[in-house]
């Protein structure tokens, strides 16, 4: 991997999110009814919307307001949320840590699961551990969030049985047993479809990898069977299955709206909502930026990693 | 294990006991293996006798599906679980194989036997450094420290001619060379200095050089270390010249064995000696009758196929790239190729001699005159369908060439009805001649690709090339993926169809005994250039460019046959 490969990578990252604050601009310009009057609602006499309209800048031509926008988001001004008069910047800040915190812990969940999980199916391919791990992947996938989400709250959340809070949210940094009593059943509602995915992604990479040349070649150099497997079989499965949760990534980001809308999680996909539901603008256009930086980061960084795992993979 | 045996020895429980000296190192005896498949058992061996004396080399010779390869499967006790293995015995210095549990197995594997696979880029992990590949099975087997098996590690890949063994220990396998990464895979061989070795077709899946520099350095190693080997090859040829004791095997038989002389010069069986007549040897001509004019039918004027395309920069800004950096598939290749004529056309992988058929058929761009008749043509767009019904090509490999969902009489249908050879009404009629042209039984036409063996398989595609009735077939190593019988007859067809039809042909093809076989001139490409171009006769001439005769040298020929053998050997 060269440096100009990566500094020409970060430049398109860079376009893309350039066109994405064009897209989520025009989206929230062209929604229809005027936005003044929406969130005036009853009090939207023509001198209230005159008003908002000028604190809004949306008495200025599009162009006008959309260079007003980015120069701002440039400086980290996101401007003010309107319905909760503090700086977007601020709420979307407080929101993402939360929502980073729950995504990454559902990613480590599913990344210590089901890469082992995809390998051991694919070592005992056709037996009976094999048939186990195939069905509860299909269930897994099969499954929406909301049907998993409920399931797992009536079974470990119930009011007098439950060993986990239903909803709610507490830091890492305040409380870690409290953390993580909240974390579980989010994380693992996030986790399931994903890692119902990529085990399936591992166990078919590794299969494949098991009958190839090479690992034939070091089992008759007489290696044992768990050097061969960990050793020269697994490594070589890997790098396929970075990209595909990489593309999981983007499923991952819908799931948060959903996931944290149950379980009452404070995150971006919670405020996203909110904010919708309330017209605040300036919110829905952080978030939705936010989250679109985030995704082109991580398929970056996929590629990153892959080149590790694949000597072969050269980029330039 | 289901195996009955005939063992003399007590069962040998503990490694450690001394093997008997004065046993063969490889004894196998009344062996027979066949394969459970949901139509009953199939047999791969059947009654095997095989002895290996300590440094002596054994060649097992057979077509695919001979069995050859589950000879060494059984022998590496690494067969599939389907595996049935009726009765008899494999003792390696005395010791029964067949009764060793696999945690035993894991003992000898790399050990006691171990192997050298034909493709030395698959059967290296890539992501794993070369170093770490060698020093694991001097680490599993002999207990050294990772230090010390770096060291041992080093020096032997140096015994192995490779320059910089230590560079290489840290680099991965897609950074060193084909035949590098086979000395790799011998130097692993090697290593725990093993009693026995199993080649399994070391060569095949390297350049005509390359092979030659892997067979000089087996033969080095094994007078060196005295190693016992098994030698399993296709190429007659070949294992003429290595081997000691020849074994050929047909469809699990074991048809003939004994010293390699008395087998080549005296087969006793018909297989044995339909397999040695089919090998293709130089002096034996096949083609036709050199043509009489001199008029070209197809002239190529310095013809270029670039593969580094324009970048961007260079095609906006219209600047000439600079000439050291771009990759010329084929640069300024000027040659002809007259009526009725069979040309050759030879070079290892990368030479350019496949871009060149690609650029002649259109499917390549290319710079550069190329003369057809009356027609000219400086460029792929300028092809008209009227060159393209002229020119033909058959490809390597027909299981890629034909559309699987075709029957062969639609794939046989689809030039006739392009260029409009024969009125709709006819085509039934021709396609039957056609399948007859190229000696197939008619009702083969209502059959689809999947059901016919590969060298039917490749008379189809010769058929549909020929269906165009033109007067050019670029034939890109056509029999490269055939067995060398099936190879012999689709060569013998070929040149039959020339006869008849005074077609010209290109006949693409790493294989020099062969071309020198048919063709009537003969052109050597290296790295896209045209080095050498010469009449068949002349292949011995003082004035042939150096490659050539490299290249000449480097190909075994088969010993026997009443042929002056010492006539290409000399290097």
């Amino acid at each position: 991997m060269t440096i100009g490969y990566l500094f020409r990578r970060l430049l398109s990252i860079l376009l893309v999110l350039v066109i994405v604050t064009f897209a989520v601009f025009a989206i929230t310009a062209v929604l229809p009814g005027n936005a003044a009057i929406m969130i005036l609602g009853e009090y939207a006499t023509p001198d209230a919307v005159a008003a908002l309209e000028k604190q809004l800048h949306l008495d200025l031509p599009w162009y006008m307001q959309y260079s007003g926008w980015v120069s701002g988001v440039i400086h980290g001004d996101f401007g003010m949320s309107l319905r909760l008069s503090l700086p977007v910047s601020d709420v979307v800040g407080e929101a993402f840590v939360n929502s980073a915190v729950l995504a990454g812990t559902a990613l480590v969940l599913v990344t210590i699961i089901a890469i082992p999980l995809g390998a051991i199916a694919a070592v005992s391919r056709g037996k009976l551990m094999d048939l186990l791990l195939a069905v509860f992947s299909y269930m897994g996938s099969a499954l929406p969030e909301f049907v998993t989400a409920t399931l797992l709250l009536v079974v470990f959340a119930a009011p007098k049985t439950g060993i986990f809070p239903a909803g709610g949210f507490t830091a890492p940094w305040e409380s870690i047993p409290g953390f993580f009593s909240h974390v579980v059943l989010p994380a693992v509602t996030l986790g399931l479809v994903l890692m119902a995915h990529i085990s399936r992604q591992v166990r078919s990479e590794m299969s494949e990898v098991l009958s190839s040349d090479f690992v034939r070649a070091a089992r008759l150099k007489g290696l044992t069977e768990k050097r061969v497997i960990w050793r020269h079989a697994l490594p070589n499965s890997l790098a396929p299955a970075v990209a595909v949760i990489s593309l999981d990534i983007g499923y991952l980001l819908g799931g948060i709206i959903v996931v944290e809308e149950i379980f009452a999680w404070p995150g971006l996909g919670r405020l996203l909502i909110y904010a919708l539901e309330n017209r605040d603008l300036p919110v829905i256009q952080a978030v939705t930026l936010l989250l679109a930086t985030v995704y082109a980061l991580s398929n970056f960084l996929s590629d990153v990693i892959i080149a590790i795992l694949d000597p072969r993979v050269r980029y330039a | 294990m289901s195996a009955t045996h005939v063992n003399t020895h007590p069962p040998v429980k503990d490694k450690a006991v001394p093997f008997d000296a004065k046993a063969p190192r490889l004894a196998i005896r009344n062996y027979s293996l066949s394969y459970a498949t949901s139509n009953g058992p199939v047999k791969a061996l059947n009654n095997i006798n095989l002895e290996i004396a300590p440094g002596e080399t054994h060649g097992l010779v057979g077509e695919s599906g001979s069995g050859k390869s589950s000879m060494a499967w059984s022998i590496m006790r690494y067969l599939p679980d389907n595996a049935i293995e009726k009765h008899g015995a494999i003792r390696l210095a005395g010791q029964e194989l067949l009764e060793m549990s696999p945690r035993q197995m894991i003992d000898i594997r790399g050990q006691r036997i171990s192997m050298v696979f034909q493709d030395p880029s698959t059967s290296l992990n890539p992501t794993m450094r070369i170093g770490d590949q060698i020093t694991e099975v001097l680490m599993a087997h002999r207990g050294l420290t990772k230090a010390q098996a770096r060291a041992e590690a080093e020096a032997a890949l140096a015994r192995t001619g490779i320059t910089r063994p230590k560079e290489m220990l840290s680099r991965y396998p897609h950074e060193a060379s084909g035949g590098e990464k086979q000395r790799v895979v011998i130097a692993t061989a090697f290593a725990c200095e093993p009693e026995l070795i199993i080649f399994d077709e070391p060569t095949t899946a390297l350049d005509i050089l390359t092979a030659r520099q892997i067979l000089d350095l087996f033969n080095r190693l094994r007078e060196e270390t005295h190693v016992s080997a098994l030698y399993i090859s296709h190429d007659l040829g070949l294992v003429s010249r290595i081997a000691d004791q020849v074994s050929v095997l047909h469809h699990g038989d074991l048809v003939e064995h004994g010293p390699v002389d008395e087998v080549f010069n005296n087969p006793q069986d018909s297989y044995t000696r339909r397999l040695i007549s089919a090998v293709p040897h130089p002096d034996r001509w096949l083609g036709v009758k050199k043509p009489e004019t001199k008029e070209p039918l197809l002239s190529l004027d310095a013809v270029s196929v670039r593969y580094s395309p324009l970048s961007f920069k260079e095609k906006v800004l219209k600047i000439k790239p600079d000439e050291s950096e771009i990759f010329w598939g084929a640069k300024d290749v000027s040659l002809s190729v007259r009526p009725g004529e069979l040309l050759g056309i030879v070079g290892e992988s990368g030479s350019g001699k496949s871009t060149i058929a690609k650029a002649l058929t259109g499917l390549n761009d290319f710079t550069g005159k190329v003369k057809f008749g009356d027609i000219e043509v400086n460029g792929r767009k300028q092809i008209s369908r009227d060159y393209r019904r002229k020119v033909q090509i058959v490809f390597q490999h027909p299981d890629a060439s034909l559309n699987p969902r075709q029957t062969i009489g639609t794939i046989l249908s689809r030039p006739l009805h392009l260029y409009d050879v024969v009125p709709s009404d006819q085509i039934k009629d021709r396609i039957r001649e056609l399948l007859e042209l190229v000696r197939l039984p008619t009702e083969y036409a209502d059959r689809y690709p999947h059901q016919l063996s590969g060298g039917e398989k490749q008379r189809v595609a010769i058929a549909r090339a020929f269906a165009a009735e033109p007067d050019l077939v670029i034939c890109d190593e056509v029999t490269a993926a055939l067995d060398v019988s099936v190879q012999a007859s689709v060569t013998e067809l070929l040149v039959n169809l020339q006869k008849d039809t005074g077609t010209a042909c290109i006949f693409i093809t790493h294989d020099l005994n062969l071309i020198r076989q048919i063709a009537h001139r003969i052109a050597v490409m290296q790295h896209g250039k045209l080095v050498d171009l010469f009449d068949r006769d002349d292949a011995d001439a003082a004035d042939r460019h150096s490659y050539t005769r490299a290249l000449l040298d480097a190909v075994p020929v088969q010993v026997s046959l009443g042929v002056n053998e010492t006539e290409h050997e000399n290097v």
